[in-house]
């Protein structure tokens, strides 16, 4: 995919671009707010990383300026602001994601992969299906390999949110966003033992197992 | 620094100028008063003498209508003759210019003047020492000319008996005045004083310095006085927070740091780096910003900058929520985590996030300290103004000792020192339930731990 990352530290962005372009992405890196305005003005990203505070053009307002000019490209905040009130007056100024410094590479890549492969408008999708696996939105059922699967609520929107995203990792704290609208890191072993109840219905019974624990970084779903 | 309470003010003192200003005004305002009231007595003492001589005219000119001028002439013989310290003049010429009755002899001449000297040489006969001037009448009653008189020394004896009452009055009235205006002076600025003591001893350094409180209660000064040491309370508050934090990172965070230095010096001398040690690392890395995200979002908390964020919001759904969240890790602890007595709405003016964080924590906190079968329950119920959050636990409960301790920063009982956490969990669940306006305290039980939180109740909360 094409990143343009607007961040005026050079070694962040420089790891940041280093690190894409290993994975095989693509990558145009801005250092000042203004030339990060025009570059997202001008090319096709697929997504976009940018710096809360910039010179020049703050973060929080080049945001509003590139959606104000109708450029729907997913965004990710980067801030050392941790502040409780930064990462809703982040999403409020049109970001879709927001991650507080100092983060794990992975879990940037994580987040840059579910936004850029977001369905730019969002169809009402009523069935998913991965392989065997068919989860009903509607009727809130799942089947797999032909037999029905009894999954609690919560589970039920754990694996929608693993096959929405299949063969993409999804981290721990993306999961406790998503699942349970947790905006705190748990000591506890929250995802993981829901994961591990999640397995005994979903793979457990059946040959080949879809979940999959991706070390250092989280989970996925294959395909 | 400028020592605000030793500080030379340029000039007098702003109480002592402000009664002395006070008292010159009023000694200014009463001397118009009495002066005024001099001058009224004055006309209206003037104006009945002028009064006293036209009644006599009159009567002697009825005498005259009624029973002629013999009559007439007598009837002011008479007069003359009972005159009272020689304070009246009475004189009738006749139309050749003779006198013919009064107690002068020679002839006024015609008009006379309105005053007259005591000393003149007409008045030869008339001894009175306390008159200084005659005022003087003429009217013409048939061929004869009436000439009534009557000395000032009424006017003059009644307005120096007012103007001695009024000279002391004055003086009892300004002293007075000048003597209270100085005292209240004085009052205000002993108080003044003292709220600037008080803040010069802050400007210095010591923060417990408070401005005392002695005056009426809901004076301008108290009040005054009240609202400074509110705002330095808040501001001793806030400063201790911030202490606390350098403390608390220089306690906290070297320890770890230490470790990770220690590691990743043992890397770079190793030949071989094994995978682990590296993971390792990055574990100790996440554990130091844990701590280090924790700190600060305690601080911010205790700011208090997120209530004007604050919604309505739904207790029982953050309960149901958690309470899902954990349920399997506590399972996997061989830990039952039930949610009992659920009433439909509760509600509180509150920050969800941050209400969950906290529920997420009291339950961590349970699930981690209780050994395996072990029960945990989490109960809510309204009860008029609060809404009563508890998570009661049968585990081995907390020492008696512990009971404040247990919310203070990286405070640490001794069942929990070997493990694993970061002991800022209950700091932060004390930090919003301070924000929102709640309690939240331990209950002692023979048979657990049990804490309760009190949140005020949405319908009654104040929206502050």
């Amino acid at each position: 995919m094409r990143v343009l990352v607007i961040e005026d530290d050079r070694e962040t962005a420089e790891y940041i671009c280093s690190s894409l372009k290993a994975l095989g992405h693509v990558t145009k890196y801005a250092q000042a707010g203004r030339q990060g305005f025009l570059d997202a003005l001008d090319s096709d990203f697929d997504v976009m990383v940018v710096d809360r505070m910039l010179p020049g053009l703050d973060g929080l307002s080049l945001v509003k300026s590139v959606r104000s000019a109708n450029v729907t490209t997913p965004i990710l905040f980067l801030s050392a602001l941790g502040g409780l009130n930064d990462r809703v007056d982040g999403l409020d100024a049109g970001a879709d994601d927001y991650l507080v410094k100092p983060f794990a590479f992975s879990e940037l890549s994580a987040r840059l992969s579910a936004l850029a492969r977001r369905p730019p408008i969002q169809i009402e999708e009523t069935r998913l299906s991965v392989r065997d696996l068919e989860v009903d939105l509607i009727r809130h059922s799942v089947c797999r390999d032909g037999q029905e699967i009894s999954l609690q609520p919560r589970e039920f929107r754990l694996l929608t949110y693993l096959v929405r995203n299949a063969d993409r990792v999804v981290t721990r704290t993306m999961l406790l966003e998503a699942v349970w609208d947790f905006h705190f890191d748990p000591n506890t072993n929250v995802v993981e033992t829901h994961i591990s109840r999640l397995r005994n219905k979903v793979d457990k019974p059946f040959a080949t197992p879809l979940i999959h624990t991706i070390r250092g970084a989280g989970y996925s779903l294959h395909a | 620094m400028r020592r605000l309470g030793q500080a030379k003010p340029s000039g007098l003192r702003t109480s002592v100028r402000l009664s002395l200003q006070y008292s010159f005004l009023y000694a200014v305002l009463s001397a118009m008063v009495f002066a005024m009231a001099y001058w009224f007595t004055q006309y209206e003492v003037q104006d009945w003498v002028r009064d006293q001589m036209k009644s006599d005219f009159r009567a002697v000119l009825a005498i005259h209508a009624e029973d002629g001028p013999a009559a007439m002439i007598a009837t002011v013989e008479r007069l003359a003759a009972v005159n009272f310290e020689n304070a009246r003049i009475y004189q009738i010429v006749d139309a050749n210019g003779a006198v013919v009755a009064g107690n002068i002899t020679s002839a006024f001449s015609s008009p006379v003047p309105d005053r007259i000297d005591a000393q003149d040489t007409h008045l030869a006969q008339l001894l009175n020492s306390e008159i200084e001037e005659y005022w003087l009448r003429e009217d013409q009653i048939g061929p004869y000319r009436l000439i009534l008189g009557s000395g000032d020394h009424i006017v003059a004896e009644v307005l120096e008996a007012l103007s001695f009452a009024l000279a002391i009055g004055y003086l009892i009235v300004v002293t007075l005045g000048l003597i209270v205006g100085v005292r209240i002076g004085r009052m205000t600025e002993q108080r003044i004083a003292e709220i600037s003591a008080t803040l010069s001893n802050i400007a210095d350094g010591q923060l417990d310095a408070r401005i005392p409180r002695t005056g009426t209660v809901g004076d301008d000064l108290t009040r005054v006085s009240t609202a400074i040491n509110a705002m330095l309370d808040q501001i001793k508050r806030l400063l201790e927070s911030q202490q606390q934090i350098s403390t608390d990172i220089a306690h906290d965070m070297r320890t770890p740091l230490q470790h990770l230095r220690q590691r990743l010096e043992t890397l770079r001398d190793s030949p071989a780096i094994a995978p682990d040690d590296v993971s390792d690392s990055l574990t100790q890395t996440e554990e130091i910003i844990a701590t280090f995200n924790a700190l600060l979002r305690i601080a911010q908390i205790e700011a208090g900058d997120r209530r004007e964020r604050f919604v309505r919001t739904d207790i029982s759904q953050i309960i149901a929520n958690v309470a899902d969240a954990f349920e399997p890790a506590a399972e996997d602890e061989g830990v039952s985590l039930t949610v009992t007595a659920l009433e439909t709405a509760l509600t509180v003016w509150g920050d969800r996030d941050l209400l969950t964080q906290m529920l997420a924590n009291l339950v961590e906190n349970a699930i981690k300290h209780c050994p395996r079968g072990s029960h945990i329950q989490i109960n809510c119920e309204a009860r008029r103004a609060d809404i009563i959050l508890r998570i009661t636990d049968d585990g081995p409960g907390i020492e008696q000792a512990d009971h404040q301790r247990i919310f203070q920063r990286f405070f640490r009982g001794e069942k929990s020192r070997s493990s694993a956490g970061n002991g800022l969990g209950l700091a932060l669940v004390k930090a919003i339930v301070d924000m929102h306006n709640g309690t939240v305290m331990i209950i002692q039980s023979t048979t657990g731990a049990v804490f309760e939180i009190r949140l005020p109740n949405d319908a009654d909360a104040e929206r502050v």
